[in-house]
């Protein structure tokens, strides 16, 4: 017996036409390999969907293939995932289970005592025993994980298999993965095999009383991270497991999805120019065509902007070369000359007011009343404007339009001139 | 002040020795503190001897008693006993409490003879006062009789980044003080602490402990080596966070030995231990017959595994791997992101507590040694860059801390992190708590920089004088009190407070009872 293991396929993430392809396509084959395989039953922990109401040209692909999977009589279980959750049921995972394509597996009773009993659902076919609890957005699931009701769960017999969508601390990989982890010990003991998501690289482990924690990683990807990692070479797919009373083996399945070119440059202790002469020399050594280019520019600058690294040329050539994608990261770019000093005050006003003055010497500009004690005033009143919220009721082109309008006026601007 | 309630009044004596005769009646006691009410203010003071004292001349009484056990004649009195015998109690100025500013400063004048004293009353103690982000240690205690009302709070961020000092003996209530301070700490985000924890006491697996805290889901973290309770994290440490100096201080390495080590780890930075173990020191050229090669002999090699094997309770399976029978140290891939993880929870102002247990002596310190560094290394970085104000001040709770800061480890071994936390860690805001039941072989130094000792009874007298020499107040007529400090009781010497504490330390479970989490009963809504 075989049961194939999906998690974070983000459908609807990608913004790029020629990237929706792609996540599509990825999707789909994975899809085919699984029915192709002959697995008895797919699983599916969480963010499914990149949003719980993604656009109808994903919801029509989707439908379409796992129409496929109900044809082929393969039952598919799934959970929420932190993103495709919703608390109303309103999400198109709630529109899947509706017409039978999928089943979600929480079956949750709260208890008088405080406590949340799950129950299993049995798959009918293999008489596997599957629980599981969705992944929230807020870390409530760990509220949910301290009120479970473990004996019931881990004194159970059979085959069993959790679903849940939540990062494991003990299985952190990388140490800039922060905020959301809960510890293993939180998920209940002596299941089979335990089915995760939310964490995007492939990662499986052994540990006491936890026989076989899993995650198969992100099929695409669902952060933008992820197409830099794609291009360091993460491999992407799902996980095949054959089981009969026990686990046999476990075989990442990997799926293809795109070619990718990543460059990356060290601009520590440079100067704009070199940063940008290297970046040219760089691009102009690879071809780009039908591949996903990734520029990731970082360091310390000694001089200059960090806009003054002339992204838009490097993006222009790459696209006339044909590349399907051009990404360009320079979160991690900084320049000395215009880093940000920071400076105390008694309360937040006071503390805004002396950062600007701290670093206002910094910048050279010709208009002058962007510079000195006018330049401060005149920052101060821009960040004021841009910092008013959204009123009751306002719809959010209106906000949009009224905030440029007033951060305009701010700066004597003629809105039209934009 | 009424008359009923004097206990005695100065009829002499000196600065710092003064004698007064005790009211009959008033049954003072060794620590007693009493009151001498002056102009605009009082003062504060402490019985540290008690003797007879007697009108009649000491052959006239022994004759008397002569009479009473020789011939038998039960009924023989004094005349107005309590008139002629009566009880001394010498006593010393605390603090001079200024009524009007409520200003507490340290006496430079005698009480006015033959004023009359009073025990102290809640009322005399206003200026104990509960300040933004202190720990409660507990309460002012005169003699045995506790002053409920008056409550003795640190400044938690001075006490900690000046270092604490525990001195006390086996029983006399070491771990029911760390968990009360530790409980205090769990209030709020402004401590962060390291504990570990070699009895696994701390966190209350069985029993109450400090995960009964109403906010231990956002500011305690527990790992333990095995079977973690629903909750708490598992403690693996990878053997790639071990680096060489971490073992300086720690463990004893000859300098052959350092060296095998250190060219282990010159070879394969991340995986120098498990390349190391799994050397064969012999096929692989080193014997002692070649040293021209400028490498460590077979046999340093052979020590060094041996060492490393006994330290990390390493052992290889039938594959090669490395693993350690304890679960702690692991050679594959878990346990990589720990030391990071728990360096960012005691940034965080969180408590994290180690439950060291199942680790040797050295490896707990180990341990320890792989974090504090870390941490002591972000905390200086952070001064560097300007924003070490934003950090809670951080303090790694140890126990037998002679271990690490004892005279002996530090002349015959290299400075280990402890040592130097010691020494520099206040300008970082890093501190340790010093738990030790012998305080005499922590160097001078050393114990003078631990600016807050809270002491428990001690019934060694070479302790006892370690401790008084060391205080941040004058204890050096408190020999007999700090002796005589029953189960929970403790005086407390730092230079922030005024004066030399005597408190009672309230019992853990009895806080938990006022203050721990309530049990959630409320039905959750399951999506």
């Amino acid at each position: 017996m075989r049961f194939a293991h999906l998690s974070d396929i983000h459908l609807g993430f990608q913004k790029h036409e020629a990237l929706q392809k792609i996540e599509q396509q990825v999707f789909e084959r994975a899809i085919d390999e699984c029915i192709n395989r002959k697995v008895d039953f797919i699983l599916i922990p969480g963010d499914l969907f990149h949003v719980n109401i993604p656009e109808m040209r994903v919801q029509k692909f989707a439908f379409a293939k796992f129409r496929q999977i109900y044809d082929a009589g393969i039952p598919v279980y799934v959970v929420y995932g932190s993103h495709d959750f919703s608390p109303v049921s309103n999400s198109v995972i709630d529109l899947l289970a509706e017409v039978g394509y999928i089943t979600k597996v929480t079956r949750a009773t709260s208890l008088d005592n405080g406590k949340i009993k799950l129950d299993f659902l049995v798959d009918g076919k293999t008489g596997v025993k599957i629980a599981g609890l969705s992944g929230l957005k807020v870390g409530k699931d760990r509220e949910y994980y301290e009120k479970l009701d473990r004996e019931s769960l881990e004194g159970e017999s059979g085959f069993k298999i959790f679903l849940f969508h939540g990062g494991i601390s003990e299985m952190k990989t990388d140490s800039g993965m922060d905020g959301e982890n809960m510890p293993l010990s939180l998920l209940p003991r002596n299941f089979d095999y335990y089915a995760g998501g939310h964490m995007h690289k492939f990662n499986s482990q052994k540990f006491d009383d936890y026989s076989r924690v899993v995650y198969p990683g992100a099929l695409f990807a669902g952060y933008h991270s992820d197409l830099e990692d794609n291009a360091k070479g993460q491999k992407r797919g799902f996980v095949l497991v054959e089981f009969e009373d026990k686990i046999k083996n476990v075989e990442f399945v990997e799926i293809q999805n795109v070619q990718y070119k990543m460059i990356q440059i060290n601009a520590e202790n440079r100067i704009a120019e070199s940063v940008n002469k290297e970046l040219l020399e760089k691009i102009r050594e690879i071809d780009p065509a039908q591949q996903v280019v990734i520029i990731k520019v970082q360091g310390e600058m000694t001089s200059g902007k960090t806009a003054d690294v002339d992204i838009s040329a490097i993006r222009d050539e790459l696209n006339q070369k044909g590349a399907l994608v051009v990404n360009i990261n320079k979160n991690q770019l900084t320049s000395k000359e215009y880093s940000i000093t920071e400076a105390k005050g008694a309360n937040k006003e006071e503390i805004e007011t002396n950062v600007f003055f701290e670093n206002i010497g910094q910048l050279r500009f010709e208009q002058k009343n962007l510079l000195g004690e006018s330049g401060v005033q005149l920052a101060k009143k821009l960040l004021a404007g841009l910092a008013q919220q959204k009123l009751e009721n306002e719809k959010n082109a209106d906000y949009n339009s009224r905030i440029k309008e007033n951060a305009f006026g701010i700066l004597g601007l003629d809105t039209d001139a934009s | 002040m009424d008359e009923i309630s004097v206990v005695g009044q100065v009829v002499g004596g000196k600065f710092g020795d003064i004698i007064i005769r005790q009211k009959s009646g008033s049954n003072l006691e060794i620590g007693d503190l009493m009151v001498s009410e002056e102009n605009g203010s009082y003062l504060i003071l402490q019985v540290f001897a008690l003797e007879y004292g007697s009108q009649i001349q000491d052959k006239m009484q022994q004759m008397m008693s002569g009479v009473n056990l020789e011939q038998g004649i039960v009924d023989a009195q004094f005349f107005e006993p309590e008139f002629v015998n009566y009880v001394l109690a010498r006593i010393k100025p605390l603090a001079r409490v200024y009524k009007e500013k409520g200003e507490v400063k340290i006496p430079k004048s005698l009480p006015s003879f033959f004023n009359k004293l009073r025990l102290i009353t809640k009322d005399d103690l206003k200026f104990l006062h509960k300040e933004k982000d202190a720990i409660f240690v507990g309460y002012i205690r005169s003699g045995s009789k506790v002053i409920m009302e008056a409550e003795v709070w640190l400044p938690a961020q001075d006490v900690f980044s000046h270092h604490v000092l525990i001195p006390a003996t086996t029983g006399r209530g070491k771990s029911n003080l760390v968990k009360t301070i530790l409980w205090h700490v769990l209030d709020t985000n402004k401590v962060g602490a390291l504990v570990l924890d070699a009895h696994d006491e701390y966190f209350g697996r069985q029993g109450v402990g400090l995960k009964d805290h109403p906010k231990n889901r956002e500011n305690l973290v527990y790992y333990t080596p095995s079977n973690p309770p629903a909750g708490a994290n598992r403690l693996t440490i990878n053997l790639q966070s071990i680096r060489p100096e971490h073992f300086e201080g720690i463990v004893d390495f000859s300098d052959p030995q350092f060296q095998a080590i250190r060219m282990a780890f010159r070879k394969s930075r991340n995986n120098w231990i498990r390349d190391l173990m799994l050397t064969d020191a012999v096929d692989a050229g080193m014997e002692s017959s070649s040293p021209s090669r400028g490498e460590f002999t077979a046999a340093t090699m052979m020590v060094v595994q041996r060492k490393l094997r006994l330290l990390l309770s390493l052992e290889k399976d039938e594959n090669g791997v490395i693993f350690s029978r304890h679960e702690v140290f692991d050679s594959t891939t878990k346990g990589l992101n720990s030391v990071e993880d728990i360096v960012k929870d005691i940034e965080q102002g969180k408590v994290v507590i180690l439950d060291t247990s199942r680790l040797g002596d050295e490896a707990e310190l180990l341990v320890g040694n792989i974090i504090a560094s870390k941490l002591l290394q972000k905390y200086k970085d952070a001064k560097a860059s300007g924003d070490l104000d934003r950090k809670p001040v951080a303090t790694i709770v140890i126990e037998e801390a002679p271990r690490v800061i004892g005279v002996d480890v530090l002349t015959t071994r290299n400075d280990n992190i402890y040592s130097i936390i010691a020494k520099e860690g206040r300008k970082f805001k890093v501190g340790l708590t010093a738990i030790t039941q012998l305080s005499s072989v922590i160097p001078r130094s050393i114990l003078a920089n631990m600016n807050t000792k809270i002491i428990l009874g001690n019934e060694m007298k070479q302790e006892r004088e370690a401790i008084i020499s060391s205080a941040s107040q004058d204890l050096s007529e408190d020999d007999k009190n700090i002796a005589s400090l029953d189960k929970g009781e403790a005086i407390i010497t730092s230079i922030f407070v005024p004066f030399a504490m005597p408190i009672k330390i309230p019992l853990f479970e009895d806080i938990v009872k006022q203050k721990g989490i309530q049990r959630d009963t409320t039905k959750t809504k399951v999506f």
